[in-house]
């Protein structure tokens, strides 16, 4: 433009020579826009990760004390399952009903602090760890022998394993009471990685049930020939362990019973041990709903020995649980954004005093009072935008290094989770909050007397 | 405003205004030519402001006409008042009243912008208007000029939109003797040039030898009744 001059010129110099205030003012709502975004999307980001973890399952048993902790220990790893589920049992529930699949899971080893999932092939090829995405290889297949074992992409990433290595589990998972001891006796080739799925289980590996039975039945069996010796009372140990307590002195003996060996067909009922089951129920093509899922729910849950969840459900509560919580900071976020108005209002006021001067001016000029009351909505709303934009800017980058962040902390990916529909929302909120902060000046504008504001300073 | 005679100048009929403090200001007949330029004289707070203020539209009177051009500007509303007085009557004050912030361009630019949008090229009117009063850097920010190139600056505000009168209100209160005649000077002139008709307030009585006539602002105030037993009080 040469030099001509409009309405915006006067905002943009008014909003200039008050730069600083100005500056406040909009940083200030760029970061509540920023913050309200970023915990929006992480909200939702994290909503979704536990909502596509549950997968598939229709039912998950386990002998865990409540069904929320069933689901959180057998689908998102968050402990081993502290009780076994007997093998009996297992197969009463397998054949009690023409289930789409029933998978036996069990946990409790791990590598390198990663928990691994002794389990059947079908967990690998017919359980989808999000619904309809079934588990993709991107390197290998799935275990067939025993002693194979499948990787989940992060665990690969972060231990760069590849199909052919052979890796040791640890009994117990790193950090609980019984972990350290190494199964190095019994080393595990991976036999296949698997691509990302954004879900808990990218930081897991998956093996055969049998290898797992064998490994601990060889270990059961080499202490209970051995512990007449390991229990022999010397006033030190029996004061400090228990005599019953497999744990913590297990580790004292190391590995003498390396020479004992089972087969898979040598294993007893009960050292088949297994902590959770996965339960799919037939449905129609195209329907992940049946009326069997509460029935069989019901029926089962009458079984006192066992704990039932349906685990959509237990992640719903779980969602509303800490639904309150967030909300909580959604509503800070919230007074933080209408603080960031008042400061507008605020910077507009203070300055009211140079500002009704420059009123006047325009007035005698010729602009009336409505178009004087407009320009103040503008200057406040001008505010608004340009911290909407900055923040939602911020937002971005800081949804980014979020991500980042939580993929290398956690494991979990949570990609492009800003969603549209509340971005837009809280943008334009803090646009019409900000024009709406501009109301109080643009009234005060409005109603200046263009005599008094004119005469000299005295 | 169909019936604007742009060459005709100031008319006061009837004019009636009450001070909030209980002084009354009753004109009950003035005329301004049109091109005519008058001093209002008389002491401080007599009321000759306040009389600008009312001619421009700014102040409302209780009753009365005041035409400017055969227009009653008092029978105008709202923003039709803001745009008439935009139009057709330019302002120059002691302190100036530049817009801060703005160069002396813009300041002329605004004026046209506000009160003569349909005016064609304003660019070119508000540098010619700048340069006939001598004014060279346009672009300076108005807060950097001098006294005498603001008082400049002013002027060319007032006169850039063509109006039919110029108020120039104490426009050499803040300046010394010398200074003084040059100001007014510059205002007289560019109001001639303009085809203006030129209505110039001051307390300054050497003034009066300028100006062919003077007015007496004095005459026009009245101490109403209530106005005395408020100031009895």
């Amino acid at each position: 433009m040469s030099g001509g001059v409009s309405d915006m010129t006067i905002v943009l110099r008014s909003l200039q020579t008050r730069a600083l205030a100005t500056g406040v003012a909009t940083a200030l709502v760029a970061i509540a826009v920023a913050l309200l975004l970023v915990l929006l999307s992480l909200r939702e980001a994290a909503s979704q990760a536990f909502r596509r973890g549950t997968g598939n399952t229709h039912l998950l048993i386990s002998a865990d004390a409540s069904p929320l902790v069933a689901v959180l220990n057998g689908l998102f790893y968050a402990n081993a399952p502290a009780n076994p589920i007997p093998w009996a049992k297992f197969k009463e529930i397998e054949d009690g009903f023409p289930w789409q699949w029933c998978i036996p899971t069990q946990l409790g080893d791990s590598f390198r602090g990663s928990p691994v999932m002794a389990t059947r092939a079908e967990f690998l090829t017919d359980f989808e760890p999000v619904a309809g995405a079934p588990f993709q290889f991107s390197d290998g297949r799935v275990f067939e022998e025993a002693f194979e074992v499948v990787v989940g992409s992060s665990v690969a990433q972060d231990h760069s394993l590849q199909v052919g290595q052979q890796i040791v589990f640890s009994h117990g998972s790193s950090g609980s009471r019984e972990g350290g001891h190494e199964h190095a006796d019994h080393p595990y080739e991976v036999v296949g990685i698997l691509q990302p799925t954004g879900s808990a289980h990218d930081r897991a590996l998956f093996t055969n049930l049998a290898s797992t039975w064998v490994i601990h039945a060889e270990e059961k069996r080499a202490h209970d020939t051995e512990a007449p010796v390991a229990e022999a009372p010397t006033p030190k140990s029996d004061a400090s362990s228990s005599p019953k307590g497999e744990a913590s002195d297990d580790h004292q003996h190391d590995h003498a019973h390396d020479h004992v060996h089972v087969d898979e067909a040598d294993l007893r009922d009960d050292e088949k041990l297994i902590t959770g089951i996965l339960l799919r129920i037939p449905t129609r093509p195209g329907s992940d709903s049946s009326a069997s899922i509460a029935a069989q729910f019901d029926r089962m849950r009458r079984d006192v020995s066992i704990t039932v969840a349906q685990p959509a459900q237990q992640i719903g509560r779980l969602m509303a649980l800490i639904g309150d919580i967030d909300w909580l900071f959604v509503a800070m976020a919230v007074v933080v954004l209408v603080s960031s108005a008042a400061s507008i209002l605020l910077a507009m006021v203070s300055s009211m005093e140079l500002r009704r001067r420059q009123v006047a001016i325009l007035r005698v000029l010729g602009a009336s009072a409505w178009r004087v009351f407009a320009l103040a909505i503008t200057e406040s709303t001008l505010i608004g935008l340009l911290g909407a934009g900055l923040g939602a800017a911020l937002a971005l980058l800081g949804g980014q290094i979020a991500t980042t962040l939580l993929q290398e902390r956690v494991g979990v990916v949570i990609a492009g989770a800003i969603d549209l529909r509340s971005a837009v929302l809280v943008t334009a909120g803090a646009v019409v909050l900000a024009a709406v902060a501009g109301i109080i000046p643009a009234i005060k504008a409005y109603r200046t007397s263009i005599a008094r504001h004119l005469r000299p300073l005295a | 405003m169909t019936n604007f005679d742009p060459q005709g100048g100031v008319s006061i009929r009837g004019l009636r205004f009450r001070y909030d403090r209980g002084f009354t200001l009753e004109v009950a007949r003035l005329d301004v030519a049109a091109g005519e330029q008058v001093l209002f004289a008389g002491a401080s707070g007599c009321g000759k402001s306040t009389l600008l203020h009312l001619i421009s539209g700014i102040e409302t009177p209780e009753t009365g006409s005041l035409f400017i051009g055969g227009t009653d500007i008092c029978a105008l509303r709202g923003s039709a008042r803001d745009t008439f007085r935009g139009r057709r009557v330019g302002m120059v004050f002691q302190t100036f009243q530049l817009l801060q912030g703005f160069t002396a361009l813009e300041n002329v630019l605004l004026s046209l912008m506000l009160g003569a949008p349909t005016l064609d090229r304003p660019r070119v009117r508000a540098e010619a208007a700048l340069e006939r009063l001598g004014m060279r850097d346009l672009h300076a920010p108005v807060e950097r000029l001098s006294v005498g190139q603001q008082q400049r600056v002013a002027v060319a505000r007032a006169i850039v939109t063509e109006p039919s009168v110029v108020l120039a209100d104490e426009p050499t209160a803040s300046l010394d003797p010398a200074n003084a005649e040059a100001a007014v000077d510059l205002i007289r002139s560019a109001a001639r040039v303009a085809g203006a008709a030129l209505i110039v307030t001051s307390h300054d009585p050497a003034l009066r030898s300028v100006f062919s006539r003077t007015v007496d602002v004095a005459q026009f105030g009245v101490a109403s009744a209530t106005g005395l037993a408020g100031a009895a009080r």
